[in-house]
């Protein structure tokens, strides 16, 4: 099977597709991020793990951090975030179809 | 950590972040912090998290600092292997000062008696009037603004 030269995400990390997956529906901040993060993934992100995905996609063009007043910084994800988010995804999508359909196969 | 409380445990382990990092995220990350502790998060791993992320912070090189590091690196790699080169290329101004000093003692005995001497400018003017570099370039007089015997010693030799 070729590796999807697409997935941009493939070396990002977990912290990063599930902060991509979190902003997918809408801007969120810091706080918001990890709440949604526990709910939907079971796991409980450290605040510096989850500031440094945000400043690594930031960097990647990947997220971007919205204009406020406030001290809390709202991050919304890109074109490229999304489109990176869906390559990611579908490669995904293909290793679990491939895993399984050799778990059936192997009778495991 | 255990006797400081929640927010100086945190407050110390964002004090690691380069402060480009605490300019941008400083006060939402201490605020983040105070709500994940409300939560019952424990401060010690919040502070934990914000350790490990600070070093990785310091210990990553930024996009920019990359090239400056590969530049430093190619610097250190190029100085190592170019050794002889170098030393070839600093030979010229190198053997012309030391041809300098060597007219300068046959002429001036008192400082080829004496090395120091003539190393030390202030002491050799002392002693006696020599044809030695001006200690202070950037004190050093106008050429223009003096006359043409300024330029010569006592023995009426040109420096």
């Amino acid at each position: 099977m070729a590796v999807d030269s697409q997935d941009v995400l493939r070396r990002a990390g977990d912290a990063s597709v599930l902060i991509l997956t979190s902003l997918a529906d809408g801007p969120k901040h810091g706080y918001a991020l990890i709440q949604d993060i526990k709910a939907f993934a079971g796991l409980q992100l450290g605040p510096g793990t989850l500031y440094g995905a945000l400043d690594r996609l930031e960097r990647l063009g990947l997220v971007e951090s919205l204009p406020t007043d406030e001290r809390r910084h709202p991050y919304q994800i890109t074109v490229a975030g999304a489109a990176a988010l869906r390559a990611h995804l579908d490669s995904l999508e293909r290793v679990s179809a491939v895993g399984r359909l050799r778990l059936r196969l192997g009778g495991i | 950590m255990p006797g400081l409380p929640p927010a100086r445990v945190v407050g110390l382990a964002l004090r690691c972040y380069p402060r480009r990092w605490r300019r941008r995220h400083g006060t939402e990350a201490a605020e983040l912090a105070a709500l994940l502790i409300a939560d019952g998060v424990p401060a010690r791993s919040v502070a934990c998290s914000y350790l490990c992320a600070a070093a990785r912070e310091r210990l990553t090189p930024r996009p920019g600092h990359r090239l400056a590091a590969a530049a430093a690196a190619l610097l250190i790699v190029a100085g190592s292997l170019g050794v002889p080169l170098g030393l070839l290329s600093a030979s010229a101004p190198a053997s012309a000062a030391s041809a300098a000093r060597g007219h300068s003692a046959s002429r001036n005995p008192a400082a080829s008696r004496n090395p120091a001497a003539s190393r030390n400018p202030a002491a050799s003017a002392s002693a006696q009037p020599t044809c030695t570099p001006h200690p202070h370039p950037h004190l050093r007089p106008h050429p223009h603004s003096h006359s043409r015997s300024d330029t010569r010693d006592d023995h009426g030799q040109h420096c």
